[in-house]
């Protein structure tokens, strides 16, 4: 390792340091709080409504669980906005009547409600339609340090 | 962790071209100085078009790619942690074990400055005149017209986003705000401020796709000395800012207070 390596070495990683002090808001507020992260769910079924609304959007999506009922799932995500900047067209890429699969975080409060990531379209392709787990929570680490 | 390591090395990488490149690059406006009329993305180190710069960021979290990056955010440099006096402290560290479920910005209220400016996943429009710099953030669809060199008036009643002026020190516009209401944060989960919050802000284009942002954060009466952030604010080029009405269909709030309500356990 040359010094000017190892000199990068030491200047990315103590970036990777203060990188960690704090994420900033992100999203419009806490998913953190409604959703949770340690409870990944992948549900698979057909669009009943999209809601292309602020602050959020949501998919309602027509489920047949394991014993064979279908439920109706509501999916929170991103604002029309940012859909539309990451590639999605309004009534184009995803319509009622389409079969999708969406991963998401469910909500603390169960029932079919959760906080969608990923949707998978019939065809194999992907898009984001939420943001990640977490996300509004105040990130890894609090601004302040912990005493 | 890997996808952190890289990103970071982007942003050391970045900075250090951006030191070396030519301010010629920067466009000027009639009176000489760096105009930065454009749409802009925050706390973003990626150069090119928003769709370009913000994918393939994988799933995150405990998704399926556990390497991604959290969120954009990882791009955003804040050196130090928020010098909050002990009791102040504790109050942000409470929001923070909360989860931000106490976000002002969740009740579709403007959020606060510097904020606004660390804000990524909404653009930013800035219109430039020798005598004034209007911001207009597609987040909240809220703007700050701000006149260059003139003081503040005396008679500011305090607003969320403060009382802005504007001055030029060489190439950097540096905006000095004060004024603010007590009702929004500087930037993370929880950090609060009184109506003594006085902010400088910096703004140096230092490339015609970035300009790199400072904000100094004063407050006494909650801060044990002023605050620095630091991060870019990356052009994009065929964006344009559009409506954002938040309080369309909000709710979450409801969601929150059934979570409070239920007894239903989201605390850290």
């Amino acid at each position: 390792m040359t010094i000017e390596t190892r000199r990068a070495a030491l200047a990315a990683a103590l970036t990777v340091a203060v990188v960690m002090w704090a994420a900033p808001a992100r999203a419009h507020h806490s998913f953190g709080a409604e959703y949770d992260s340690n409870q990944p769910v992948t549900v698979k079924g057909v669009v009943t409504k999209i809601e292309w609304t602020n602050p959020h959007s949501f998919i309602y999506l027509d489920v047949v669980d394991a014993a064979g009922q279908t439920v109706n799932w509501k999916l929170e995500g991103y604002p029309p906005n940012v859909l539309y900047r990451t590639g999605w067209k309004r009534d184009v890429t995803m319509k009622v009547g389409d079969t999708v699969t969406v991963f998401a975080w469910r909500a603390r409060l169960g029932g079919p409600l959760a906080h969608s990531r990923e949707v998978t379209f019939a065809d194999g392709s992907k898009l984001f339609f939420g943001p990640p787990a977490g996300t509004g929570d105040g990130g890894a680490a609090p601004a302040v340090k912990v005493p | 962790m890997r996808a952190t390591f890289f990103v970071a090395l982007a942003v050391a990488a970045s900075s250090i071209a951006a030191l070396a490149q030519a301010p010629a690059g920067v466009p000027r406006g009639a009176d000489g100085k760096p105009d930065f009329t454009g749409v802009w993305q925050g706390s973003s180190v990626r150069p090119g078009k928003w769709e370009d710069a913000n994918n393939g960021l994988g799933v995150g979290g405990t998704g399926k790619d556990p390497t991604a990056p959290p969120s954009l955010g990882s791009q955003q440099v804040i050196t130090e942690p928020a010098p909050y006096q002990p009791w102040a402290a504790a109050k942000v560290l409470e929001s923070y074990n909360k989860r931000g479920i106490d976000d002002p910005a969740a009740l579709c209220l403007p959020p606060g400055v510097p904020r606004l400016v660390m804000v990524s996943l909404f653009p930013i429009e800035i219109v430039q005149t020798p005598k004034r710099i209007v911001f207009m953030y597609e987040y909240m669809n809220v703007f700050r017209s701000i006149p260059i060199g003139e003081p503040h008036p005396p008679d500011i009643a305090p607003a969320y986003l403060g009382d802005s002026v504007a001055r030029w020190e060489g190439n950097t516009l540096v905006v000095d705000v004060v004024g603010f209401n007590d009702k929004t944060w500087l930037t993370g989960t929880g950090t609060f401020h009184s109506e003594d919050l006085h902010l400088v802000e910096r703004y140096t284009r230092v490339s015609k796709d970035r300009i790199d942002f400072e904000a100094t954060i004063d407050d006494p009466k909650v801060l044990t000395k002023p605050w620095t952030i630091r991060t870019a604010m990356m052009l994009r080029e065929g964006t344009r800012v559009q409506e954002y009405v938040c309080a369309e269909n909000n709710q979450d709030p409801g969601q929150y207070e059934r979570l409070l309500k239920e007894g239903v356990g989201f605390r850290r």
